[in-house]
């Protein structure tokens, strides 16, 4: 297919095509809504909201309606122009990424032979990048022009976060590029289909093997350090600092309401896919059908693709639902180390082993070969060696009874059972589930 | 989008192509509106924020000249990590501080004038040589393997002392931000969560929650501070920006709600 | 490579702008407008805001280091890009110039690790 294929499309069809991704983006958002409070719903023994509709599916439109329809404050102190942008900004850099991702192969558009993407440009990857870098404005701004004390403690938090974790997104996918040698979706995409046969020779043994196309399975630390950077790059859980509800209400848009507030939801969620989708076309193959189904021949043809995409993106939306479910949320310290000194120094080291591997295949000579890699070997195991290990922690040999101060109970105190407990079980019924008489109750509701 | 495709097949001579024209004179105004607007703007923030617009319009304008790598290196660095450090400084001085009038810097005005004179004349030079001396070898021969390559092989070879002096001057930079902005910590300053925890509990400090403004008091004012079981204020409750007072009548009465109509008429 | 790739995206994003822009706009003429001087202020869990201190609220120099940081790795990562991208044609050259240039920056990176500069408190 190549770069070549697009800028050719009819005017008609781009409007088709944007009108296509608009409508997506903004039904997947509010699918997702539903999806994910049904999810977390489950998660939590809830059924999750189930009046409208069949299985409560109508229940995000009905939010959506009402949010629409609610009261729009524009706070005293607020600056009045920036607080207007704020939300503006924030949805544009959120559709303008989608102008990249490749849903699937050229397919026949009412006769018109063209690739369902909307368009593809030298530097793809890049123009994503640049609007999750400009998406941030939108937070920081909306957070600012409160002028309140929540939002911009949210909003500065929320900045520092972004960019720190914007650096090991960045960093992730330079590996992603030198193999696919290409910074255009729909290049990677291609580069992801074909295995590469490999031939390594190490101090005289011969190793031919094909690799796996995806990315995903070559690059697997990039993969896993760019899952990790893309929950922290959307502020979400465990990584939703800057929303923190228990600590700063709502973040940077606690002053905001109606459908500015909706449009920063909106950008929220549009941003989940944009990563998901970034995250599939780099690692996971793109619109490429995974294993089983890929062994029927027009798996990769027509059609068919979107649906193998969607299903990928749908995975990940559930992990990030799966994570909001399980994890607790990170303190801030731990968050920012986890960040600058984890993420960061393993990627740099990845991205020299990457490129040593791939440079000691390029060479002729054998000796040259094993140089390179005993050296990046080398250089790997210094830095695992030197990296700082956290101490150990020691249990103390004795109790800490609070040095005299205020009374605290010893580590080591076992709470004898409360005799409250025992009345309440004395008085309760028997259960009667099932005809085994196991009722296991004690300290249910002690 | 037919126009633009005229204008690339027009681009081997020396025309200009449509498409490229329009965008030019809708952005060059935004870009020179910004940045007039960038040292006309009372607010801080409002500076800044004409800076970006500037700076985006200046991405897209080297996208135009079909360098889009560097266009989106633009956007990225410039736009989105520069321009937020300068938001970061704009807040960490406060929204509500205004210019300092008073001239610091003996003389700035003198060397103002001569360095953006200097600066004028170098950059008016270079104009003139590159509009008039060099021959241009044309995008098509400097793209020849796609702009990305282009640049990794003039900047990775030809450039190569540069780029490494580059990494130098990003220490520079690095110790820079630590010398400014880093509050230096000793050893043992730094008390980690256990130590905490320790003197939290040790004699003479009262371990609970704190009580929170107007608890107990006669208004739930922030300014109102909490009164303690025993009858006495406690200051402690209260924000250290605020004054500790009684509030005044008008300011205690309950705050309206919809129905009522004199505070329904603010807006 | 053709401008005319660039001019979908163009499009979407003025779309994407015309949408954002209705729907802000519109936003205060749908809605109830029922104003009071409660609901105009800043909120804060019900209680009077805080006033803001003289001089303006004031936030930790971290958050600039942080930004400092960022800028040097996103320069970093700039000059990885056009690497990755010829790392083939660039070859063992283009390996070693840039394991000297990693090396460098990471000497950065590491001064400012051992002096605390990234640890938050």
């Amino acid at each position: 297919m190549g770069l070549d294929a697009f800028g050719h499309d009819p005017f008609w069809l781009v409007i088709i095509k944007i009108l296509a991704v608009f409508v997506f983006l903004i039904v997947s958002t509010i699918l997702m809504i539903w999806f994910e409070r049904r999810v977390v719903g489950r998660m939590q023994h809830r059924p999750g909201p189930n009046r409208y509709g069949p299985f409560g599916l109508l229940q995000s439109v009905a939010d959506a309606l009402k949010l629409a329809l609610k009261e729009d404050i524009m706070p005293t102190l607020a600056d009045k122009a920036v607080y207007f942008i704020a939300p503006i900004i924030s949805i544009m850099c959120a559709f303008t990424a989608w102008a990249v991702i490749p849903f699937g192969p050229e397919v026949s558009i009412f006769g018109v032979r063209s690739p369902l993407q909307i368009t593809d440009v030298p530097v793809a990857v890049l123009v994503v990048l640049a609007c999750s870098g400009l998406g941030v404005y939108g937070i920081v701004l909306g957070g600012w022009a409160s002028g309140s004390t929540y939002p911009l403690l949210g909003a500065l938090r929320s900045a520092a976060q972004v960019i720190s974790y914007e650096v090991a997104l960045g960093l992730s996918i330079v590996a992603v590029f030198m193999l696919s040698g290409s910074m255009s979706t729909s290049e990677i995409v291609m580069s992801q289909g074909e295995n590469p046969p490999i031939q390594l020779s190490l101090l005289g043994m011969e190793l031919n093997f094909n690799v796996p196309g995806w990315y995903a399975i070559l690059l697997l630390p990039s993969f896993i350090i760019f899952m990790i950077s893309m929950v922290g790059e959307t502020n979400r859980a465990p990584f939703d600092l800057p929303e923190a509800e228990s600590e700063l209400v709502g973040g940077f848009h606690t002053e905001y309401s109606s459908l500015k507030f909706a449009m920063f939801f909106l950008a929220e969620y549009i941003n989940m896919f944009t990563v998901s989708a970034m995250c599939v076309t780099l690692f996971l193959g793109g619109w490429r059908a995974p294993w089983p189904i890929s062994i029927w021949g027009e798996a990769n043809t027509g059609w068919w693709p979107i649906l193998w995409f969607l299903g990928k993106v749908w995975v990940f939306m559930f992990v990030f639902v799966w994570l909001r479910g399980t994890m607790p949320r990170l303190r801030y310290d731990q968050f920012m180390r986890l960040g600058w000194k984890v993420l960061i120094p393993l990627n740099l080291v990845w991205i020299l082993v990457v490129a040593g591997v791939r440079v000691s295949t390029q060479q002729e000579n054998g000796t040259t070969k094993t140089l390179v890699i005993g050296g990046v070997v080398l250089l790997a195991g210094a830095v695992i060696l030197f990296y700082p290990r956290r101490k150990q922690y020691v249990e103390p040999a004795t109790a800490d009874l609070g040095l005299g101060g205020f009374p605290v109970p010893p580590l080591d105190l076992k709470v004898p059972p409360s005799p409250r407990t025992k009345k309440i079980e004395a008085t309760r019924e028997k259960a009667s589930v099932g005809t085994d008489s196991k009722t296991d109750t004690t300290g249910e509701e002690g | 989008m037919s126009l633009l495709a005229q204008g690339a097949l027009l681009a081997a001579d020396n025309t200009v192509p449509t498409g490229e024209a329009v965008t030019f004179w809708i952005l060059a105004p935004i870009a020179l509106g910004g940045a007039i607007g960038m040292v006309l703007a009372r607010n801080a923030v409002h500076s800044a924020l004409l800076l970006v617009c500037t700076m985006l319009s200046l991405g897209v304008f080297y996208v135009l000249q079909a360098g889009p790598f560097i266009g989106m290196v633009q956007i990225i660095v410039y736009t989105g990590a520069i321009m937020m450090l300068f938001l970061f400084v704009i807040m960490l001085v406060g929204r509500h501080t205004r210019d300092s009038l008073i001239e610091v810097l003996r003389g700035q005005r003198l060397a103002a004038v001569i360095l953006g004179v200097g600066f004028a004349m170098l950059l008016g030079t270079g104009l003139a040589r590159g509009v008039g001396s060099v021959t241009a070898k044309g995008l098509d021969e400097a793209n020849a393997n796609g702009n990305v390559e282009g640049i990794a092989k003039l900047l990775f070879t030809k450039y190569i002392f540069a780029f490494e002096v580059t990494s130098a001057l990003l220490i520079t930079a690095a110790i820079g931000a630590m010398l400014l902005a880093h509050i230096e910590k000793k050893p043992g300053e730094k008390l980690d969560q256990k130590v905490l925890s320790r003197n939290r509990f040790t004699k003479g400090n009262y371990p609970g929650p704190k009580s929170g403004p107007g608890v107990f008091a006669t208004s739930d004012s922030v300014a109102t501070p909490a009164i303690l079981p025993d009858g006495t204020f406690t200051e402690r409750s209260v924000s250290k920006v605020v004054p500790a007072r009684e509030l005044t009548l008008t300011e205690a009465r309950p705050k309206a709600t919809n129905g009522n109509k004199q505070d329904g008429e603010i807006r | 490579m053709s401008l005319s790739q660039w001019v979908p995206l163009v499009v979407l994003f003025t779309l994407a702008t015309l949408f954002a822009l209705f729907s802000v706009t519109i936003a205060p003429y749908i809605g109830p407008r029922r104003y009071n001087k409660a609901k105009l202020e800043a909120y804060e869990c019900g209680i009077e805001p805080t006033p803001t201190p003289p001089g303006g609220s004031r936030f930790p120099v971290k958050f600039y280091l942080t930004a400092m940081l960022f800028i040097i790795f996103d320069i970093e990562i700039v000059f990885l890009y056009p690497w990755a991208v010829a790392f083939d044609s660039l070859g063992m050259f283009g390996f070693v110039e840039m394991l000297l240039f990693i090396v460098t920056v990471f000497v950065a990176y590491t001064y400012v690790w051992r002096r605390g500069g990234l640890d938050w408190d």
